[in-house]
């Protein structure tokens, strides 16, 4: 299983008697591609950051790739999140003064697959792969078009080849036209990679490009 | 990488960066400049006068005395008669005697009366004694030797006739105009007050004031250049006397002789003795001094740890990303470190090259003025620990937004009541 959800119950340390997420069992199988779709104060963001280790549950398990996350050191959960899960944000996927050569190196050097070699290289594949034209590398960030931004997050998430890819609203600040763009590319990545994408939107057109669509109302029973 | 983010973090932010890099500069400049400025004067200060057993004067108190008879600095109380003085220096532990007879100036520089035991004996530094660079001393009665700043600043050379003044009054309206001097000679420079002197003969000095009374001269009583030679030009007094003595044992003997001196109020002093009272009398001023560029210093970089403070809340985003791609919070902490580290370094440069660049053009004008010697900017090893110490505030104070950058990182444990 990519994700393994069991009885996980969470609460903000600051207000424990507010439950935000109480999830008894949900699961996502490798390499299949599930959208998730939701009203913000629905719990997303709460549920995608117990994925990725940005918040710990104390009550039931989290298990990514077959990995207890619950069950790791901070330190572990890091370099767990740096390997295996790669995270596209709505915005500010790229700190908006390094170009994308460098966004790309520094997602790179967190993880210890290649030992840092090679991130400049692979980066430029991924660029590439991405429709980027190599003038448009060594640009600050945030000299890019949102879309451009938006594809090169892609490669940074992408660039320590990770087993799941947690796409975050990507496209909500994106055009008719970037928005197709964004979900082409980052399809055919995903099936080349053979990556487990979860994609949270609530823009419905574009759950048919998704094998399967959870409402997180459906999964989250914490109201 | 690491400090490449560092940089380019900076860089992204070089409004508020570079106020805080000119902020700590500023500081660094207070710092350093201070600490070299105190090294510098106290060299300078010490190494006015050396080989100098003893200085007598009239009895006042014994700063004052080697204030006005070394450093030129104030005025005296008053004089030493002539009988005085050939009875000091008739004792045998007097193994020789400089006369000083001051009060008159020529443009600001002070004049000096003594004869020629002065280019003889009179030592600085480290036991040097006076070279000429021209000439050499006075013959006759109206010779003058310029100290080095003397000639350069007036653009006087040998041969040269000059004018002195009463009084030590940059412009004064009452000059000795009926005798000129003739510059019959040129120091070479010392750093020391020497090079704002003018030298002349005590027979000179009496010949001018002939006719002289209460600083005023009378009409018709003053000598020309040509009746000099009838005269008979002994002082009838002079400021002070500096005395060398056989053996520096006896100068406690001859101290108490001069302290007890039957026919006139005098003071003798050790020279070194009355330094280090000037020392601890700036002591309390120097440590003011380093307490304010100490507190200018604190601020700067209590403005430092507030500008990154304050960026960190404008940095969620960056903190979040950086999150995300598996940056783990101790790499947050050592970012903000380093930015602060990075900030401080160039603070120091700055401060450091302004401080250099400052030196050079006060250099010139302090020599001229005060007879400051001071050197180009050295490092010495107690500036250094200063660095050191800037570098050690800044990481501790940088703590205080790092651990703020550490926290807002940290995962967050959920707690579900049952």
């Amino acid at each position: 299983m990519a994700i393994q959800l069991d009885h996980v119950r969470y609460a903000y340390p600051e207000a424990p008697e507010d439950v935000v997420l109480n999830i008894s069992e949900w699961s996502v199988s490798d390499g299949e591609r599930v959208f998730v779709h939701g009203p913000s104060g629905s719990g997303k963001s709460t549920l995608l950051n117990l994925l990725s280790g940005m918040l710990v549950c104390r009550e039931g398990c989290v298990s990514i790739l077959g990995e207890r996350l619950d069950k790791m050191s901070a330190r572990q959960r890091d370099r767990f999140r740096a390997n295996q899960i790669g995270y596209v944000f709505q915005q500010f996927n790229l700190m908006p003064y390094l170009n994308a050569i460098e966004n790309i190196e520094l997602a790179h050097i967190f993880s210890h697959r290649e030992r840092k070699r090679g991130g400049v290289k692979r980066a430029q594949e991924l660029l590439a792969a991405l429709n980027i034209v190599p003038s448009d590398w060594y640009k600050p960030s945030s000299r890019l078009s949102i879309g451009q931004q938006q594809r090169v997050a892609i490669a940074r998430a992408l660039v320590n080849k990770p087993a799941l890819l947690i796409a975050d609203e990507p496209t909500s600040s994106l055009d008719q036209e970037n928005r197709d763009n964004f979900m082409s590319v980052l399809m055919s990545l995903a099936t080349e990679n053979a990556i487990t994408l979860l994609f949270v939107s609530h823009d419905m057109s574009l759950s048919r490009d998704f094998g399967r669509t959870d409402a997180l109302a459906d999964v989250n029973r914490s109201r | 990488m690491f400090l490449r983010l560092a940089i380019k973090s900076l860089q992204n932010r070089k409004g508020s960066v570079m106020m805080t890099v000119v902020a700590i500069g500023v500081s660094i400049f207070v710092l350093l400049g201070i600490e070299h400025i105190r090294h510098q004067a106290k060299k300078s200060f010490a190494s006015t006068v050396s080989g100098v057993d003893l200085i007598v004067g009239a009895r006042t108190g014994s700063l004052n005395l080697l204030l006005y008879s070394v450093f030129r600095i104030g005025a005296p109380t008053n004089n030493i008669s002539w009988e005085s003085y050939q009875q000091i220096i008739s004792d045998s532990n007097v193994a020789w005697a400089i006369p000083i007879a001051l009060g008159d100036s020529h443009k600001g520089y002070r004049v000096m009366g003594t004869n020629a035991n002065y280019f003889q004996h009179f030592s600085y530094g480290n036991q040097k004694s006076l070279k000429f660079s021209e000439g050499g001393g006075f013959e006759g009665v109206f010779g003058v030797v310029l100290g080095a700043e003397v000639a350069r600043q007036l653009g006087y050379s040998l041969g040269d006739k000059l004018v002195l003044a009463h009084g030590v009054a940059s412009t004064s309206f009452s000059l000795h105009d009926d005798l000129p001097f003739t510059v019959v000679g040129i120091l070479e420079p010392t750093g020391t007050p020497v090079d704002q002197t003018l030298h002349v003969s005590l027979q000179g000095i009496e010949a001018i004031h002939v006719g002289w009374d209460r600083g005023v001269q009378l009409p018709g009583k003053g000598l020309t250049a040509d009746n000099v030679k009838d005269q008979e030009l002994t002082p009838d007094s002079i400021t002070a006397i500096m005395l060398g003595l056989n053996s520096r044992m006896a100068i406690f003997t001859v101290q108490r002789r001069v302290n007890q001196f039957p026919e006139e109020p005098l003071l003798a002093i050790l020279p070194g003795v009355a330094l280090s009272e000037l020392w601890q009398m700036m002591g309390l001023f120097e440590m003011t001094l380093r307490l304010i560029s100490l507190i200018v210093l604190v601020s700067a970089v209590l403005g430092l740890g507030a500008m990154l403070l304050a960026s960190i809340r404008e940095r969620a985003q960056e903190i979040r990303l950086l999150r995300v791609v598996g940056a783990p919070p101790l790499f947050l902490f050592l970012l903000i470190e380093t930015e602060a580290i990075v900030i401080t370094v160039f603070g120091i440069v700055l401060g450091v090259a302004g401080l250099s660049l400052c030196m050079v053009l006060v250099q010139e004008v302090l020599s001229a003025r005060m007879g400051l010697h001071l050197d180009v900017l050295t490092f010495t090893a107690e500036s250094l620990i200063l660095i050191g110490w800037v570098l050690a505030a800044t990481f501790l104070v940088a703590a205080v937004p790092s651990m703020s950058a550490f926290n807002n990182a940290k995962s967050v444990v959920g707690k579900a009541l049952p």
